[in-house]
């Protein structure tokens, strides 16, 4: 991978605390972000790790002193739950488990940016079209997403077909639903994180990108899911 | 170096199987119908595009309707190919998918609900991974409902560069479920219609999509490799491109001109020329904005051959797989090559003037052509193009 990082931003966890709640569910140690993301106008689609996600994206691409281009890509990393419930509860606790009535028993009444607000590529539409990037991208999901994203990235920019990309990724392991998942087959001192993170790579031959060892961010971060490969960039070059 | 389609498996609202579905395109068939599974009938939208009951597909695996879907067309890609090399890649296209109300009805706290729903967004990508016995590298693209075509230009990509020989690929999702339709009727995307007539791509009265269900699944490798095991070749995989709009979250670009990037750099890659392709089978999705912004783009990445060249889409057929819909219209695609037929348009009768291709109407048309290209685009603006070339 010839590319070298020439702007990168990251929202990382500062140390790993015991959380009464994740003790719950068997796992004691949780290493969350703690600075909330700022107010922001995406809030209409975005949830609190999709706002880091945008949070980074903007800082990384400043960072990099990139004017917008036709052929600057994004790639995009996301890991967290296929779906939330927290906010579809007033539309559920009315169902009966036969489905009928479905529609007046609660669903008539789902925001109508319910649906938007969980597709997986509302960072890369959003800051795409924040920052004008409009050459080659895609998202990919699960917890490698960060590092597909990285590899497709890399591949664009060795083809030619991207002149500089974006790459964000970001992933909570901390949501309720998946504590209790988490509790359920990790072991207990398993330590689950959230982050998220960008860099901006241009095409060096003369550089291989390389990624620090795990080791230097689970003893301080935790499980980073899908943004692990993203902050294993920037602490290499950090 | 080419990557080429050996296999191929298709689940729609034709049922399961690709002759199932190639033989409902041929003689241009309607599968969207009233929503049968779950009682829809006080749902602003009630018809759909949705996949009957069959014995082929694995009785809604791990309560997972997307993965029920992707194991059936998969394991009939392989079969078909004649493959079943475990250290085979996946790579594929998942969707969002809220299925069995059963599940959380009555749920009033987020972690009540039962394990299904704690999945994260590529749980259906290691189910279909364990239960094919695959042993190769794993990609799941979630680029909304342009990850089909990513996903499978994405193989191609893999196969190509030697990353792997074989690469099982595709897309797989469902939106015909209680918080699937309402979601999406509050959204307002759907039309309003109540009938099977009710998406009419770059038709005048169009005046939304209809949500459809399925997966379509390919096994694609390297040309060499394939000849060497003397496997049928259903098509080359030419080239692709993809873009982003950068304009807004909700609504197309209205100039087309990412979109007819990303078809420009499909031809670029291809090496081929706009006069070179005699099929677009397009996004086409029925709603007011894509279809005259897709004619703009196909105008613009084509040249004088934009108005020219055949142009259908079969989401009136089948409705709009969403993460699915890329790879279910490649599949459409292998029709030319196999019957020498391009799939129709279903329910278009009355060209929109903003619409200025020559656009199929309901029944296919006999043509025989080289290269064909599938247009997908995603929400937010994501863009992918990719070009099947006829088996040489």
């Amino acid at each position: 991978v010839n590319v070298r990082i020439v702007g990168h931003a990251w929202r990382v966890p500062r140390e790993i605390v015991v959380n009464p709640f994740s003790a719950s569910y068997r796992l004691a140690r949780v290493a969350a972000l703690t600075q909330p993301p700022a107010r922001s106008r995406n809030e209409r689609f975005l949830r609190r790790m999709g706002l880091y996600g945008m949070e980074v994206a903007h800082e990384a691409f400043a960072a990099a002193k990139l004017a917008a281009g036709p052929r600057y890509g994004m790639f995009v990393g996301v890991g967290g739950l296929r779906a939330h419930w927290d906010d579809m509860l007033a539309a559920l606790a009315d169902q009966d488990a036969a489905g009928t009535d479905a529609w007046e028993r609660g669903l008539e009444n789902v925001h109508p940016y319910w649906m938007l607000r969980h597709l997986s590529n509302n960072v890369h539409a959003l800051a795409s079209a924040e920052l004008g990037l409009r050459g080659e991208g895609a998202t990919f999901g699960g917890a490698d997403g960060g590092l597909h994203a990285i590899r497709s990235a890399a591949r664009a920019l060795a083809d030619g077909a991207v002149d500089a990309a974006l790459v964000v990724a970001y992933d909570s392991l901390l949501e309720p639903e998946t504590l209790v998942e988490l509790g359920e087959r990790m072991p207990a001192d398993f330590v689950p994180g959230e982050a998220a993170a960008a860099i901006v790579l241009l095409p060096d031959a003369g550089r291989t990108l390389a990624l620090a060892p795990l080791n230097r961010i689970t003893p301080i971060m935790g499980q980073l899911g899908a943004a692990t490969a993203v902050v294993q960039a920037i602490l290499e070059i950090s | 170096m080419t990557a080429v389609i050996t296999g191929v498996g298709v689940v729609s609202a034709f049922g399961a199987g690709a002759p199932a579905f190639f033989g409902a395109l041929a003689e241009g068939r309607c599968g969207v119908g009233p929503i049968r599974w779950f009682d829809a009938s006080t749902f602003p939208v009630r018809v759909a595009g949705e996949v009957p009951a069959s014995p082929a597909i694995p009785a809604a695996a791990h309560r997972d309707r997307k993965a029920s879907v992707a194991l059936a067309a998969a394991r009939e890609a392989r079969a078909s190919a004649s493959d079943s090399t475990p250290d085979a890649a996946l790579v594929i296209a998942l969707g969002l998918e809220h299925a069995f109300l059963e599940d959380f009805a009555p749920a009033r706290s987020a972690v009540e609900v039962t394990p299904r729903f704690r999945a994260r967004v590529d749980t259906a990508a290691d189910i279909v991974m364990r239960e094919l016995g695959l042993r190769g590298p794993r990609v799941v693209h979630v680029s909304a409902c342009a990850a089909g075509a990513l996903a499978v230009a994405h193989a191609a990509a893999m196969v190509v560069r030697g990353q792997c020989d074989v690469v099982v690929c595709g897309g797989a999702d469902s939106m015909v479920n209680p918080l699937g339709l309402g979601g999406m009727s509050r959204l307002g995307a759907p039309s309003p219609r109540d009938t099977a007539d009710a998406c009419r791509p770059f038709d005048r009265a169009r005046d939304g999509l209809v949500i459809g269900e399925g997966a379509a699944m390919f096994v694609v490798e390297h040309e060499a490799r394939a000849q060497a095991r003397g496997a049928r070749v259903l098509a080359r995989i030419a080239g692709w491109g993809s873009t982003q709009d950068a304009y807004r979250a909700t609504a197309p670009r209205p100039d087309g001109a990412a979109a007819s990037a990303a078809m420009q750099r499909a031809l670029v890659r291809a090496g081929l020329s706009p006069s070179d392709i005699g099929y677009i089978n397009a996004h086409g999705t029925g709603t007011p904005l894509n279809d005259p912004a897709e004619c703009k783009a196909i105008h613009a990445a084509l040249g004088p051959h934009g108005a020219r060249v055949a142009v259908s889409s079969i989401k009136g057929a089948v409705g709009h797989l969403m993460a699915a819909s890329g790879a279910i219209e490649l599949a459409a695609c292998l029709l030319a090559f196999e019957r020498d037929l391009l799939p129709g348009t279903a329910n278009h009768h009355d060209r929109d003037p903003e619409c200025d291709v020559d656009v199929i109407g309901p029944t296919p048309r006999r043509a025989r052509v080289d290269h064909v290209l599938s247009n997908s685009f995603g929400f937010g603006g994501q863009n992918a193009s990719v070009i099947l070339g006829r088996p040489q």
